[in-house]
C-alpha cells in the first residue's frame, strides 16, 4: 500500500513534469500609426515556434496585431527574467 | 505672296502651334510623372523602424518600444512634408506649362508678324483702308485723302462694289453699270476711258500697279483685299 501511494505520487509528479507549462515571447505590430509590442503568451500542445507562431498569428490576428516573429519558446523558468520587458502584455494573448 | 500660300502658311503656323503645346504638355506629363514616381515613400521610414525592431532581439523593453515607435511617428510626419512638396510641385508644373504654351503662341505669332513685314516691304504699299466718301467727293487711302471728280468717284464705287462680289468688270460692263443701259450696247473703250480717267486723277502707273489693275482679256478690278472697302 505504501509502495503503490509512492508510485502514485510519482506517476503524478512525472505527468505534471511532461504537462509543465509552455511559453512563447513574441513580437508584434500595427500599422497606421505603427505600434510595436513585445510580449508573452502561454502555448497549448507542441511546445516549438512554429506550433507558437501558428496559435499566436490567430490570437493576435484576432484584435487587429500583426506578428512579427517568436523569439523562443520556453517553460516556467524563463518567465520571472520576461515579465519586465512584456509588461501589459505579459500573458495577456 | 500670293493669297493661297498665305492660307498655307497660317495652316503651317497653327500646326505648329498645336505640336509645339502637345509637345509641351506631353513633356511636362512624363516629367511630372517621373517626379512623383520617385519622390520617396512615406512608409519606408516605419518599415525601417519595423526591421530594427525585428532583427534586435534585445529592444524588448517598454522605453526602446516606446522610442521606436516615436521614430516611426516623425517618419509619419515625414510623409505629410511629402504630400505638401507634390502639391507645390504640381502648381510649379501647371505654371511651367502656362508659361511654355504662351511662350509658344508668342513665338509663333512674332514668325508670323516677320514674314507679314516681310511680305509688306516687298509690296511697297498695302492698302490697308479704302474708304469712298461721295458727300465729300473723296477717297481715303489707309490715311491719305484723295479728291475725285464725280466721274471718277463713280467709277472707282462700281470697281470697289465688284471687288466685293469678286467680281471682274469689263469696260462695257463699268459703261453699262454707269449709264444704266444694257451692256451689248455699251462701247469697251467708254469703260476703258473711265478708268483711265481714274487712274489719271490718282497717279496713273502706281496707282494701275497698286490699285485699279488690268486683268488681260477679262477686264478690271480693285488689287486690294476686299475686307478693307468701306462705303460711306
Amino acid at each position: 500500500m505504501k509502495h503503490l501511494t509512492l508510485i502514485l505520487a510519482i506517476l503524478i509528479g512525472s505527468a505534471t513534469v511532461a504537462q509543465a507549462a509552455c511559453y512563447a515571447d513574441y513580437k508584434a505590430k500595427q500599422d497606421n500609426p505603427l505600434q510595436l509590442h513585445y510580449g508573452v503568451a502561454e502555448i497549448q500542445g507542441d511546445c516549438s515556434v512554429e506550433n507558437a507562431a501558428s496559435q499566436l498569428l490567430a490570437r493576435l490576428g484576432s484584435d487587429g496585431w500583426q506578428l512579427l516573429n517568436v523569439l523562443a519558446v520556453f517553460d516556467d523558468g524563463g518567465l520571472d527574467q520576461r515579465k519586465d520587458s512584456a509588461g501589459e502584455y505579459f500573458l495577456r494573448y | 505672296m500670293s493669297i493661297s500660300s498665305a492660307t498655307e502658311g497660317r495652316e503651317i503656323g497653327s500646326r505648329i502651334i498645336i505640336g509645339g503645346i502637345l509637345a509641351i504638355v506631353s513633356i511636362l506629363f512624363v516629367a511630372a510623372v517621373l517626379l512623383f514616381i520617385n519622390l520617396p515613400d512615406a512608409n519606408a521610414f516605419n518599415a525601417r523602424v519595423e526591421q530594427l525592431f525585428i532583427e534586435n532581439d534585445t529592444l524588448t523593453g517598454n522605453a526602446e518600444i516606446k522610442l521606436l515607435e516615436i521614430l516611426a511617428g516623425s517618419g509619419t510626419a515625414f510623409s505629410d512634408t511629402l504630400s505638401s512638396y507634390r502639391f507645390v510641385i504640381f502648381v510649379l508644373l501647371v505654371f511651367a506649362t502656362a508659361l511654355l504654351i504662351a511662350a509658344v503662341a508668342f513665338l509663333v505669332m512674332l514668325i508670323a508678324l516677320t514674314r507679314r513685314m516681310a511680305r509688306i516691304e516687298r509690296s511697297g504699299i498695302e492698302v490697308n483702308s479704302l474708304q469712298i466718301n461721295r458727300d465729300q467727293k473723296a477717297v481715303y487711302l489707309n490715311d491719305f485723302e484723295f479728291k475725285l471728280t464725280d466721274a471718277a468717284i463713280e467709277t472707282l464705287s462700281v470697281l470697289a462694289e465688284a471687288r466685293m462680289d469678286d467680281e471682274v468688270l469689263s469696260g462695257a460692263e463699268i459703261e453699262s453699270v454707269i449709264s444704266g443701259r444694257d451692256p451689248s450696247d455699251c462701247d469697251e473703250a467708254a469703260g476703258a476711258t473711265r478708268i483711265k480717267r481714274l487712274r489719271d486723277t490718282l497717279g496713273n502707273q502706281m496707282i494701275s500697279e497698286l490699285l485699279v489693275k488690268n486683268i488681260a482679256r477679262k477686264g478690271y478690278m480693285l488689287a486690294i483685299d476686299k475686307n478693307v472697302i468701306r462705303m460711306d
